[in-house]
């Protein structure tokens, strides 16, 4: 009985999202506050240094962290207005209960905690453990990362646990697996100063990391050539060197078709080749009729720019190759990754200065929360839960029998199928606003509509928390202690600036009151003592303890956290993992030593023979629909869509279409635009710009109700990574033949 | 005024191909605590329909200010530093006179308030010996803060240029612009058909 | 010293000093009611006359100050002549009486304003006729109780002592004081917890002036305190310290802060050349396509700026004045594009 209990409109009006606004002078006490708190921005897996002020218990302005390595004071609009997540009129000051025709009421955390627990219990004696779900997500800290993936296992005792990582970078974490063995990007972004070509492929990271933008311009200062992959003119790809736009689903083609131009010209590392992979001549055979001809037919990209992009590749003494959501959220996501880590393995350029590799991962923390156990298939340190080794281990750390572990689970869509299919019939969410971020949105909407029971933790009512039964109101990033990996796989600190406000609960003091009440509170026994209890000094102890125990479980691993100590990650403002050692300094650079994760410790090439996206465009369905970001905009919008000002600076997703293609339907400027692809329909704005290719159209996604993008995307899956194909739809453009109303008027920020 | 801690080796550098258009600076100009929330820097498409080139404009602090020359209130000062001030509150009579007449587009009105404000080199940090707000912020370079010394490290093959050629007239300025190596000025003196 | 002097400011602040000296003999009857002991306060007064007309004549001389000075009044006088006079009216009322955009700025700081200046023109008008002997009291003939007020020696009205006529007259300044105290506390507070302002403000700009009001407050209300419950023991030292306080405001008010107070209904002929502007021909920027401002300031500018020194003509015809802010903006990153371009490198 999840479905809304009055209109939509209803709860907007209580719960938001309305619009936050500093006071025109400030927050009172900004000039003079208590704590001058060094953290990160909880937006994007660069994890920007930021210092929070914080006076009288609220967060009341920042201050930029120049000493912090990465970022050296520099941040994004979204870091900026950070700070503005607090004090925000809509945070959840008490657990809610849902009431019929009514909303929601505040209820006794007693009452919400019992009826969770008992609501899990009744639903797994009548419909199998297994009946019972959790969806989790990488903003949480690796401690909460890590306490998720035992309490969902151990505490629900369920194997369908899955995680929003699943819609960011999955098909990254498998490439890299598949060819290194390991899921991390090879090389901080130092290696990028004096690398000679940078690739930068499917990542528009001037507006989704815009501090990673600093490194790759230090690069071009430096005389790197770059070149950027892309189906739109990205402002990173205005400046660029070569700017290959390449027609969206068809990455692996170009990848082909380079690693045909190196093999052609001989422009190869021959000896890295022998000595260190495998593969290589599978890889080159699956390419060899992947010819300039053919892969510009395919690509959409002029052939003599692939064969430049390939001269320069092939010609380069250093080189760094990142790719990000573009080539990842596809069918063939994890084919996309490896054809272009074959291009990196066939030129030797890997675990060398300046020569590196890696997926930017999106996420806050994208990067830990992928590795300490909250995927449906893992177990801490990136252990396979399906491997005996791993699971004994991991059993052991956590003091259970083997067997009580339960099996690899389904992921985050598949979840959303099994409750459409009756499997699923009652689901703990927290830091997950699926209803936005997954495809198909409508279907997504059944699914928690079809529920017996939901309890969401959230510190908003996000769009599917308010399908939820009980709503246990959690923290902000602020108001806990613990850590995060960044995207360079860095792990640094996180500190609770303040206390969480009124009655919402620190998000891990939820999970250990629940596992006590699901009568496993023996096997969570991480919460601090009574006098420290519920203060940051308790947030403290109990994330080192768990921090501690994640070590533990993680040694050994290829993510092997045990040498890291909260100690020296202060000291030495942050440690790369691995770091498998107390006396270990961590490992910025991996693969120096030539010796890879793989069984065989070699780098894995792999064959990719081009196929096509999971939905080809067609005569009723004429035009590609592509999805992405905007940089004032983070993930579901959950918290961003609240900050006024970001909110301001670009108000509502539009449609971006090319003048030639507008022109062929009617459609100008502002022009309402009907977009229907086969799972539904939704009017947009037109956005008549040259800066994207003249067969495809691009909306971005972070809005909810009848301004998501993802209404239309598809639930077509990556067969390894089960990553859904955001970046490739079959559309077809109606015009509606009015203009759209201002965006003041359409408020889709807060769209139903 | 403390002016004391004023680091005045350290200069402003402002190189517009680097901007992404992120808005962090004007963000962050809002922030800083003589603005009142509102932004003082300029945050702009050139031309989104047919890219995404932004324009960014910090004051430039001309050594011959046209907005001060042009305020009929007097409301407009240069101080020692060579730091060209917002509006004297108690002077300003909000005519857009310096709106319109700054070469670089820079000053703001503030209707309601019927006050100019404009970039002030972030007084309240750079008297402090801290950067401004938006050139420690901006991710890309576009704007920064810091010595010579250090520029030319970071930056060998540009130049900085303080010098603006605006049709017949020139400008000299206090905030650097990055222009190719051996570049003395800058000269805008486009037609543009309307 | 001489060779900065300007003659014709000269001439005008001698004149008005002349007037305002003969107004004083002639209001006064020829100084019958005119008070000796005020002798000091009527020359600051007077040299307070000479400075600010002098400052405001110097200041007309400036171009743009003209432009609005000279458009201010023949707009006025325009055959729009009744429209702006409504308007004029109504922005007496709303800027320079209720100051409703500095309630914008911050409401405390509209507040604060508005009792500071309302509290230092009362005590103006309550004391510079007094100062000119244009009013004064006498006790009524053949009573002991009832006094009569005379405005430039005529007779005014009758008031009995101790009634509350009598009672208000005679404390009105106390009650502009404390206006005044109030309003001043009010900016202190700002100028002494503000980050910003702590950071832009200057002493002689800011503080003192906030300063100097506090002190002709108290030692104003010093007086009251002295005759009502100290027995007028302390009275010389009130009076003399009362004198020097509000003799150093004067001098000091044709130089200092003060003197925005006379600028500022310069804002009542922008805004009738604002009206004039709007409703005529608007200047249509070449990059943006959109109007930005009236042409007519847009031309008068040019002639400003090049009464100034200034010539912001473009060689190709034109001029770099015709952009709007953001056409100039835009302008400026377009000419940077195509260096760059040109050099071949965006960066290094």
């Amino acid at each position: 009985m999840a479905r809304l209990p009055v209109s939509p409109e209803a709860l907007v009006a209580q719960y938001g999202p309305r619009l936050g606004f500093p006071p025109k002078e400030g927050f009172p006490g900004r000039d003079e506050p208590d704590r001058v708190v060094p953290t990160h921005c909880c937006f994007c897996g660069m994890q920007c240094g930021i210092k929070l002020l914080v006076k009288d218990n609220r967060v009341v302005g920042f201050d930029p962290w120049e000493e912090f390595p990465f970022n050296e004071g520099r941040l994004c609009p979204k870091g900026v207005q950070r700070y503005l997540q607090n004090n925000h009129p809509d945070r959840l000051l008490s657990p809610l209960e849902r009431v019929e025709g009514v909303g929601f009421r505040p209820v006794a955390w007693d009452a919400a905690l019992d009826r969770t627990a008992s609501e899990i219990r009744r639903i797994q004696e009548k419909h199998g453990k297994d009946a019972f779900a959790m969806l989790s997500g990488v903003s949480l800290t690796n401690e909460k990362s890590y306490l998720v993936g035992k309490f969902a296992r151990l505490a629900i005792g369920t194997r369908n646990l899955d995680y929003n990582g699943r819609l960011c970078m999955v098909s990254a974490g498998a490439g890299n697996k598949k060819a290194f063995g390991l899921d991390r990007a090879s090389n901080t972004y130092a290696d990028l100063a004096k690398a000679e070509v940078i690739l930068v492929a499917g990542a528009n990271v001037s507006e989704t990391f815009p501090t990673l933008t600093h490194w790759i311009w230090q690069a071009r200062d430096n005389g790197a050539k770059l070149i950027v992959v892309d189906p739109r003119m990205t402002p990173l790809a205005r400046t660029a060197d070569l700017h290959l736009p390449v027609r969206p689903g068809r990455d692996s083609a170009l990848f082909g078709a380079i690693l045909k131009q190196l093999v052609d010209r001989d422009q190869l590392d021959r000896d890295f080749i022998a000595n260190h992979t495998s593969g290589f001549e599978e890889a080159v055979e699956a390419v060899k009729g992947y010819d300039l001809a053919w892969a510009e037919e395919v690509t959409g990209i002029p052939r003599r720019k692939i064969e430049a992009a390939a001269e320069w590749w092939g010609t380069a003494k250093t080189s760094f190759l990142l790719h990000a959501r573009g080539i990842e959220h596809h069918t063939k996501g994890v084919e996309n990754v490896v054809s272009a880590i074959n291009l990196v393995l066939a030129t030797g350029r890997i675990g060398k200065p300046y020569c590196g590799y890696g997926t930017i991962t999106g996420q806050g923390n994208g990067q830990g929360g992928r590795e300490h156990g909250h995927k449906c298939d893992q177990l801490p340190g990136n252990r396979d839960i399906e491997n005996p080794k791993h699971r004994e281990w991991v059993a052991g750390v956590w003091g259970v029998p083997e067997p009580e572990i339960p099996g690899k689970g389904l992921s985050a869509y598949e979840i959303v199928e099994a409750i459409h299919r009756g499997e699923i019939k009652g689901l703990l969410s927290i830091c997950f606003n699926p209803l936005v971020s997954l495809p198909n949105a409508s279907f997504v909407r059944e699914a928690l509509e079809k529920l017996e029971y939901f309890a969401a933790i959230d510190f908003f009512l996000s769009e599917t928390a308010r399908h939820a039964d009980v709503v246990l109101a959690g923290s902000l990033h602020e108001e806990e202690e613990g850590t995060v990996t960044t995207a360079e796989g860095r792990v640094t600190r996180v500190r609770a600036a303040i206390d969480p406000p009124a009655d919402a609960w620190r998000d891990t003091d939820v999970l250990l009151d629940l596992a006590r009440r699901l009568g496993k509170g023996e096997l969570f026994d991480f919460s601090a003592p009574a006098p420290l209890a519920g203060t940051r000094e308790g947030s403290l102890f109990t994330a080192r303890r768990i921090f501690d125990e994640l070590r533990a479980a993680s040694k050994g691993g290829t993510a092997d956290y045990f040498g890291i100590t909260y100690e020296k990650i202060e000291a030495n403002l942050g440690v790369f993992w691995p770091c498998p050692s107390l006396d270990h300094p961590g490992t910025p650079r991996l693969w120096e030593d030539r010796r890879f994760a793989t069984p065989d410790g070699r780098a894995h090439f792999n064959a990719v023979r081009y196929r096509d996206p999971g939905e080809v465009t067609d005569p009723d369905y004429p035009v590609i629909l592509t999805t992405g970001r905007v940089v004032s905009q983070y993930l579901s919008g959950t918290q961003t869509r609240r900050i006024g000002k970001l909110v301001e600076q670009y108000p509502e997703p539009l449609l971006e279409i090319h003048p030639a293609l507008a022109k062929s339907l009617g459609i100008t400027d502002r022009d309402l635009v009907r977009v229907e692809t086969r799972r539904g329909a939704a009017e947009f704005p037109a956005q008549l710009v040259t800066t994207i290719r003249e067969d495809t159209v691009f909306i971005p996604y972070h809005w909810p109700g009848r301004k998501s993008a993802n209404q239309l995307t598809s639930g077509n899956l990556d067969p390894v990574s089960k990553i859904p194909e955001f970046k490739v739809s079959a559309c077809r453009l109606v015009p509606t033949g009015r203009k759209a109303p201002s965006a003041a008027e359409a408020k889709a920020h807060a769209s139903v | 005024m403390t002016t004391t801690a004023y680091r005045s080796q350290e200069e402003f550098f402002l190189d517009p191909q680097r901007c992404i258009g992120c808005h962090a600076c004007e963000m962050a100009c809002a922030e800083c605590e003589t603005n009142g929330q509102l932004a003082m820097i300029h945050v702009d498409y050139v031309d989104r329909a047919v890219s995404p080139q932004t324009s960014v404009q910090v004051c430039m602090h001309c050594e011959e200010p046209t907005c001060a020359r042009v305020c009929p209130a007097d409301a407009i000062a240069k101080d020692e530093l060579g730091v060209v001030h917002s509006a004297n509150a108690a002077r300003c009579i909000a005519c857009s006179n310096c709106v319109l007449a700054c070469p670089f587009g820079v000053p703001k009105k503030v209707e309601p308030m019927k006050l100019m404000m404009k970039c002030n080199l972030c007084y309240d940090r750079t008297s402090a010996g801290r950067r401004p707000m938006c050139a420690t912020v901006c991710p890309s370079g576009a704007l920064w803060y810091g010595t010579r010394e250090r520029m030319a490290a970071m930056r060998p093959n540009s130049t900085p240029v303080n010098e603006f050629r605006f049709g017949l007239q020139r400008v000299k300025t206090r905030v650097n612009v990055m222009m190719p190596k051996g570049s003395t000025e800058l000269v805008v003196d486009g037609t543009e058909a309307p | 010293m001489l060779s900065t002097l300007n003659l014709r400011a000269l001439g005008w602040a001698l004149l008005a000093s002349a007037l305002l000296a003969a107004s004083v003999v002639a209001g006064s009857r020829n100084l019958q009611n005119f008070d000796g002991a005020l002798a000091a306060y009527l020359f600051a007064t007077l040299f307070a006359a000479f400075g600010i007309v002098y400052r405001y004549a110097v200041w007309l001389q400036r171009p743009p100050t003209r432009l609005y000075w000279r458009a201010g009044w023949r707009l006025l006088f325009s055959r729009r002549f009744p429209a702006y006079l409504a308007e004029l009216a109504r922005r007496l009322v709303d800027e320079l009486a209720l100051q409703r955009f500095i309630w914008k700025r911050s409401p405390k700081r509209g507040l604060a304003h508005v009792l500071l200046a309302w509290g230092c023109l009362s005590a103006f008008a309550i004391t510079i006729p007094l100062v000119f002997g244009w009013v004064h009291f006498t006790l009524k003939s053949g009573t002991i109780d009832v006094y009569e007020a005379h405005l430039l020696g005529f007779h005014a009205f009758d008031f009995p002592l101790g009634g509350f006529v009598a009672l208000n007259l005679f404390h009105a300044l106390n009650w502009s004081s404390v206006l005044v105290l109030l309003g001043v506390f009010g900016f202190l507070r700002r100028r002494i917890t503000d980050a910003g302002q702590i950071s832009t403000q200057t002493f002689e700009m800011d503080l003192m002036p906030l300063v100097l009001l506090v002190l002709i407050s108290v030692t104003g209300l010093g007086l009251t305190w002295d005759y009502e419950l100290m027995q007028g023991r302390a009275h010389a030292f009130m009076a003399i310290s009362h004198a020097i306080t509000v003799i150093l405001f004067l001098l000091w008010l044709p130089f200092g802060k003060f003197f925005h107070v006379f600028q500022r209904p310069a804002q009542l002929g922008v805004a009738l050349y604002q009206r004039e502007g709007e409703a005529g021909a608007q200047a249509v920027c070449p990059h943006t396509g959109e109007a930005f401002a009236s042409r007519l300031h847009v031309e008068d500018l040019k002639q400003v700026t090049s009464e100034l020194g200034y010539d912001y003509r473009l060689t190709g015809g034109g001029s770099h004045l015709d952009l709007s802010p953001q056409g100039k903006r835009a302008a400026l990153a377009k000419a940077h594009l195509a260096a760059r371009s040109e050099s071949g490198a965006f960066f290094g």
